[in-house]
């Protein structure tokens, strides 16, 4: 038998790698602790999810928008502190989960 | 401007899936805007009573936190006679990681556990200190007088 393929459409799927994929998490996805938004989607301020929307990680592993995270550390109020752990905010290189390796 | 998404999520949630014995309604006309009600937990000298409070949630928020005042009368050595409540994550321990929810449940955690050491209003917290039996007397009668259901 031949196969002749005339036509095909090729559909690809995109997320942010964060290092927190848990199989067993809540359902509920992984949003950004400041805005809600899941990490998919974009910040508040931003029309369009993507490379111009980043992620930031912090060396605490916690991980937001770069867009919220950047506005909170901004105000005073946040005397730079992680929102989750209220540890001084360091910004880490990406990190990805040594246990799932790509 | 419009509301942010993360308001109607917040404000979704609270109607939908209420924190036990805490109701929070938005006003039709100011969606930032709640009536909030708070029953005093039991073992507490507010147990039985129904408060009302106000919270406003500012054009900053998350990046500032609500605004929250009791509007029923209460004798709580945090809670001065305007309503305003003395509690670090109002002032300077918010974090945009917190949510309306998180803020009414530590309010109804700090009717349970009063702080006279942190005080506000500084009448009721030397009562506090000085005969907390008494105290909780006069809280239990406000509480009848001011907060029954």
């Amino acid at each position: 038998m031949k196969v002749k393929i005339k036509k095909w459409h090729a559909i690809a799927q995109w997320r942010w790698d964060t290092g927190h994929n848990d199989p067993d998490d809540d359902g509920e996805g992984d949003v950004c602790g400041i805005c809600r938004v899941p990490f998919e989607g974009c910040c508040p301020t931003c029309k369009m999810p993507g490379e111009d929307c980043p992620l930031i990680w912090g060396e605490c592993t916690h991980v937001f928008h770069m867009h919220c995270l950047l506005q909170w550390i901004g105000t005073a109020s946040s005397k730079q502190q992680c929102p989750m752990d209220r540890r001084p905010w360091v910004t880490a290189e990406r990190k990805v989960d040594a246990n799932n390796p790509r | 401007m419009s509301l942010p998404k993360r308001i109607i999520k917040e404000t979704e949630r609270l109607v939908a899936d209420p924190a036990p014995g805490i109701t929070a309604t938005p006003h039709d006309d100011n969606l930032r805007y709640f009536d909030v009600t708070i029953q005093g937990p039991d073992g507490s000298p507010f147990q039985n009573g129904v408060f009302r409070l106000e919270l406003f949630l500012p054009e900053e928020y998350p990046m500032a936190p609500p605004k929250v005042r009791f509007l029923t009368k209460i004798y709580h050595p945090n809670i001065d006679k305007l309503g305003r409540i003395c509690l670090d994550i109002l002032k300077d321990k918010w974090s945009p990681a917190l949510q309306i929810r998180t803020v009414l449940l530590s309010i109804q955690a700090l009717l349970s556990a009063p702080n006279p050491d942190d005080p506000l209003a500084t009448d009721v917290a030397k009562h506090y200190k000085e005969n907390e039996k008494d105290a909780q007397r006069v809280s239990r009668e406000w509480t009848e007088k001011y907060a029954s259901a």
